[in-house]
């Protein structure tokens, strides 16, 4: 399933940027990331725990930040994870899209989900409600990580 | 179904200490209805299940202020038979009673339901309406939240790890109202609601206009809601086609379906208005008949 989510965070665009592109410290504005760790080749690998209904899920995974391009503030990434437990797990391709705005700056991510195993039976209208929290939780805390 | 150790305190206590033990690897089982479900079809992989089956206290439905109180672990088919129920708030002992089968209100408790959370239940759908009460144990104490603000999510609730459902309260309908539980089961008779509504119509001393009104829907978002905007319009107002056309309008606002195999959302929209109209009517004519103007 695809989604685009956007969000305004009132930060300069270079100085989201920069705070965005260094990942262990953009993850733990994500609810629910724990202890994320830089492995080689902008690959990094961290645990997830969320709940999407009745179901709570512990990710294991990565994430490649596969481009990144500060001229015209775009960047893309992979992530894969799976619950050992409930043998699912997840694959997503994200964009983000970073632009000026009055008074900070416009993010747009772009979601490319793909969900396996049981996870998956749940309907794409509860996940996606799930994301869209998960992205106004994301950017209050992004907001209060960039201003300090 | 994975392995699992299986605890059986005797105990509210002792229970409270296992679910501490354990942590967020617990699951409580009551009745066992939904999460049994859940565990078969590998949803759900807890490494302990507690049982509070032989906890001893927590089943008693009991007079309370004036209203009632009843124990998380009485089951539906209790809350639906017991006379006090019957008696004091009738619109509760139906709205359990429309709940699935019989089988499933034998083993399903009161309070196993709330913790559950799952948008498409009955009772809760009442008791928002009534302004129940959620009490609330922990290793840390008690606490009581309106119903309103236990539910947060999808399946989600305000409890922390390791706390309990203990009881549900509800304050008994003033006198001269009317309380009505009506669901829309294009299917089967046993199956969720397509939409569900509970209403509570409030007289005014003239026993012809309303004074209050409380609307709460269940199916049509990711909680049970009250819909507050359509209320609004009908404090002051005397039953009128018109008004219940505006409220069944403006209770649409409130509601965000998910599309199922029950309908879609836009039909789950519409049959909110439906839905919100006849339970308003019958309300109303059950506090008319309370306060004798007809």
């Amino acid at each position: 399933m695809t989604f685009t989510q956007e969000c305004t965070i009132p930060v300069a665009r270079e100085r989201l940027w920069d705070f965005m592109m260094e990942v262990p410290r953009v993850a733990r504005c994500v609810p629910g990331v724990e202890a994320v760790e830089a492995l080689e080749g902008g690959t990094y690998r961290g645990h997830f725990k969320i709940q999407i209904g009745p179901i709570r899920l512990a990710l294991d995974g990565t994430i490649v930040v596969e481009a990144q391009d500060r001229d015209a503030w775009t960047a893309r990434m992979r992530a894969e994870a799976n619950d050992r437990r409930l043998g699912g797990g997840i694959r997503a391709r994200l964009g983000l899209t970073l632009a000026s705005a009055e008074g900070g700056t416009h993010v747009k991510i772009e979601t490319d989900l793909a969900i396996l195993g049981k996870i998956g039976e749940f309907g794409q209208p509860v996940i996606k409600k799930k994301a869209d929290a998960l992205l106004t939780e994301f950017a209050r805390n992004l907001q209060s990580a960039v201003a300090v | 179904m994975n392995a699992f150790d299986y605890r059986s305190p005797r105990s509210l206590d002792e229970a409270l200490a296992v679910l501490g033990e354990y942590g967020e690897d617990a699951r409580v089982v009551a009745g066992g209805t939904a999460l049994v479900t859940m565990m078969r079809q590998r949803l759900v992989q807890p490494s302990c299940l507690v049982s509070l089956r032989a906890v001893q206290g927590l089943d008693r439905i009991e007079t309370d202020n004036g209203g009632l109180r009843l124990g998380a672990l009485a089951t539906h088919r209790e809350a639906e038979t017991s006379p006090l129920v019957r008696e004091r708030i009738p619109v509760l002992a139906e709205t359990f009673r429309r709940v699935a089968t019989v089988r499933i209100r034998h083993m399903a408790t009161v309070g196993g339901a709330l913790a559950h959370a799952d948008p498409n239940q009955d009772p809760p759908v009442t008791l928002l309406a009534l302004g129940a009460r959620v009490e609330i144990r922990g290793a840390q104490g008690s606490r009581e939240l309106p119903l309103a603000e236990f539910f947060r999510d999808y399946y989600e609730t305000a409890l922390e790890p390791g706390e309990l459902v203990t009881a549900i309260r509800v304050a008994p309908p003033p006198p001269a109202s009317g309380a009505a539980f009506l669901k829309f089961l294009p299917r089967t008779a046993d199956d969720y609601a397509t939409v569900a509504a509970a209403a509570i119509v409030i007289l005014e001393p003239d026993g012809v206009r309303c004074r209050e009104a409380r609307i709460a829907l269940g199916s049509v978002g990711v909680t049970p809601l009250r819909a507050r905007s359509a209320e609004a319009l009908l404090a002051g107002e005397g039953l009128s086609e018109n008004l219940l056309r505006a409220a069944g309008e403006a209770a649409k606002t409130a509601v965000d379906p998910l599309s199922d195999h029950r309908g879609s959302a836009a039909y789950k929209r519409e049959m909110t208005a439906v839905m919100v109209g006849r339970a308003l009517t019958q309300a109303w004519e059950a506090a008319r008949r309370a306060a004798g103007t007809r």
